[in-house]
């Protein structure tokens, strides 16, 4: 009863609150809500140019399925994913756990210098890796060189079998910073009295990652996949600076083929079907992460009963 | 593994190794840096001699003079800036409204709001890149210095949202009520008060968003085709091409555009990581 007349007495009236939400709305409707409606739209048309564009059905759908480089693209993707998922959380988690152990000191210092790549733009990540893997002057032929292996140096980037995995390398140093401020401060919140009983029981430090950290902290892992998962889906500038896509289309992905499609050869209509693809793709990603979680949890919940 | 299994014997070995990863790992991060800073002090012909030797002389400022005279990057460091500055006022503006809203009061359509506004971070910006060009192009708002802003500031309010909603949540009612007593009006106490109160968190949102927005590229790439226009790494992106012969050139533009960022961070890195810490707990 207090509690409501409270609330009306603070509360400004519908006008008002319609007037002070409108201009963000406004904003984000326009900007984002309605180009996510009209990229579903578009994906029915052919565009021969921006002002002139017919209906054309499931054909740009049916292109989309017979078309060899969208399969490259997202086998591509997914490779992304998958070796971001456990590269960037993997090593993220590793991290966390020595940084909160207290044998290693200093933990806020590393946090704070792994933490910056997060900081650096895409382009400038993709060309300093770049001059890692130059053939000529890169990091690792000077490397190679310097320990007498001089003649196994292979141009890296410009061979079809090695270059998804050298796109891959860069991601996921840049962004373990990211994922280890989030894992560290979930560690940090768990209660130090469940770690030094563990450690009283004597649990070796293996053990304690594995059967109190890990699971106390599974929530904060699953945003952190998620956060992976949509993070990869979308990349395109680090590949864009590194290869382009090349060579030929080997390291080309869903983003970037949409984006070629679309501002290259500017078909726009089969570029919006192929961005539509990528959010549908990265749906079903989100559904098929989630599934470990719910199983684990029924399992628990039945061992528990 | 091994180092576990030896605990007992050599505990000191396991400790050296546990703080030899993360050394390892945090030098790998700041490396680049470095890398790039000493090498903008030498030439092509000592580059290709030893790409990690120091340079012969520190006062070589030759790459420095050729990248701020004969390159745009000062041009887009401008035009970056400038986008930046006024895609921070707005952010900052609309989630300092909307947040306080969302968390404070009940009112039709706050759960279809909310919803909207979480969208966001399901839908990968770059799947409507053509839809934006498309309308961009149409209103012509496509090809101007300011043509970034409205994406920029759609890009970041989620997240800003979010940050200012949880933080209002903390902060009781009572100030807000007493104002009401005292006979100010909903806007004075808003401004007026609550404004400095929500100071920290909206330090920490602009912080964020500053990073975001400084290095944003796709919505430049199709939105700007003229020179003058190019944000930073649009610049480096489309210059490739011609500079790249001359590695420590390239080298310096790249650590030039680094600087900013650079001296913001060293400056604000704690409350970054904090404000990242608070935005995935909610998130």
């Amino acid at each position: 009863m207090k509690q409501k007349k409270k609330r009306d007495t603070l509360q400004p009236g519908a006008p008002k609150t319609a007037a002070y939400l409108a201009p963000g709305l406004l904003v984000y409707g326009m900007v984002f809500l309605l180009p996510v409606l009209l990229v579903i739209v578009m994906s029915f048309f052919k565009f021969s140019s921006i002002k002139k564009f017919t209906f054309v059905g499931l054909a740009n759908y049916e292109r989309l399925l017979s078309d060899a480089n969208v399969w490259v693209a997202l086998r591509n993707n997914l490779f992304l994913v998958a070796v971001c998922l456990v590269g960037q959380i993997g090593i993220a988690f590793l991290l966390a756990c020595l940084l909160s152990s207290k044998r290693v000191k200093g933990a806020g210092i590393y946090r704070t210098v792994i933490y910056f790549p997060v900081t650096l733009s895409a382009v400038v990540i993709g060309y300093v890796w770049r001059f890692v893997y130059d053939y000529n002057y890169g990091l690792i032929t000077y490397f190679m060189n310097a320990i007498g292996q001089g003649d196994k140096v292979t141009p890296l980037l410009s061979q079809v079998d090695t270059v998804m995995f050298c796109v891959c390398i860069p991601m996921i140093w840049q962004y373990v910073g990211f994922h280890l401020v989030i894992i560290l401060s979930a560690m940090t919140s768990i209660d130090k009295e469940v770690l030094e009983v563990a450690e009283l029981d004597g649990c070796s430090g293996v053990q304690k990652a594995r059967y109190i950290l890990f699971p106390l902290i599974r929530p904060t892992l699953v945003v952190c996949v998620f956060l992976c998962i949509s993070a990869n889906m979308k990349a395109f500038d680090h590949i864009m600076t590194l290869t382009n896509g090349g060579p030929g289309n080997a390291s080309s992905v869903l983003a970037l083929y949409a984006y070629n499609v679309s501002f290259q050869q500017f078909n726009m209509g089969y570029g919006s079907a192929i961005s539509v693809f990528i959010l549908l793709v990265t749906a079903v990603l989100f559904v098929v992460s989630r599934l470990p979680g719910f199983i684990g949890k029924r399992r628990e919940r039945t061992h528990g009963e | 593994m091994e180092n576990k299994k030896k605990r007992r014997p050599g505990r000191a070995l396991g400790t050296f190794c546990m703080n030899a990863v993360p050394v390892f790992y945090a030098a790998t991060c700041i490396f680049p840096v470095i890398w790039l800073f000493y090498t903008t002090f030498k030439t092509q012909e000592e580059f290709s001699i030893d790409v990690l030797a120091l340079p012969k002389s520190w006062g070589n400022l030759a790459n420095y003079a050729y990248v701020l005279t004969q390159m745009p990057v000062l041009r887009a460091m401008w035009n970056t800036l400038r986008i930046t500055v006024i895609v921070l006022f707005f952010v900052l503006a609309i989630s300092f409204i909307n947040g306080y809203f969302l968390a404070r009061f009940r009112f039709k359509g706050k759960q279809v709001i909310s919803v909207l506004y979480m969208s966001n971070l399901l839908i990968p910006i770059h799947a409507i890149l053509v839809p934006i060009y498309i309308l961009f192009v149409k209103i012509g708002l496509s090809n101007h210095w300011y043509s970034t802003i409205l994406p920029c500031i759609c890009m970041e309010l989620t997240t800003a949202i979010f940050l200012v909603w949880s933080y209002v949540d903390t902060i009781p009612r009572e100030l807000e009520e007493a104002a009401a007593i005292d006979g100010s009006s909903f806007s004075r106490t808003l401004f007026t008060i609550l404004l400095p109160l929500l100071r920290p968190v909206l330090v920490t949102c602009g912080i964020i968003s500053f990073f975001h927005v400084w290095n944003e590229f796709p919505f430049s790439l199709i939105l700007f085709s003229s020179e003058k226009d190019y944000t930073l790494p649009l610049m480096l992106m489309r210059f490739k091409g011609e500079y790249f012969t001359d590695y420590p050139r390239v080298m310096t533009s790249l650590f030039v555009s680094i600087v900013p960022a650079l001296v913001i961070y060293a400056l604000f890195s704690q409350q970054i990581i904090k404000g990242m810490m608070a935005g995935a707990v909610k998130g």
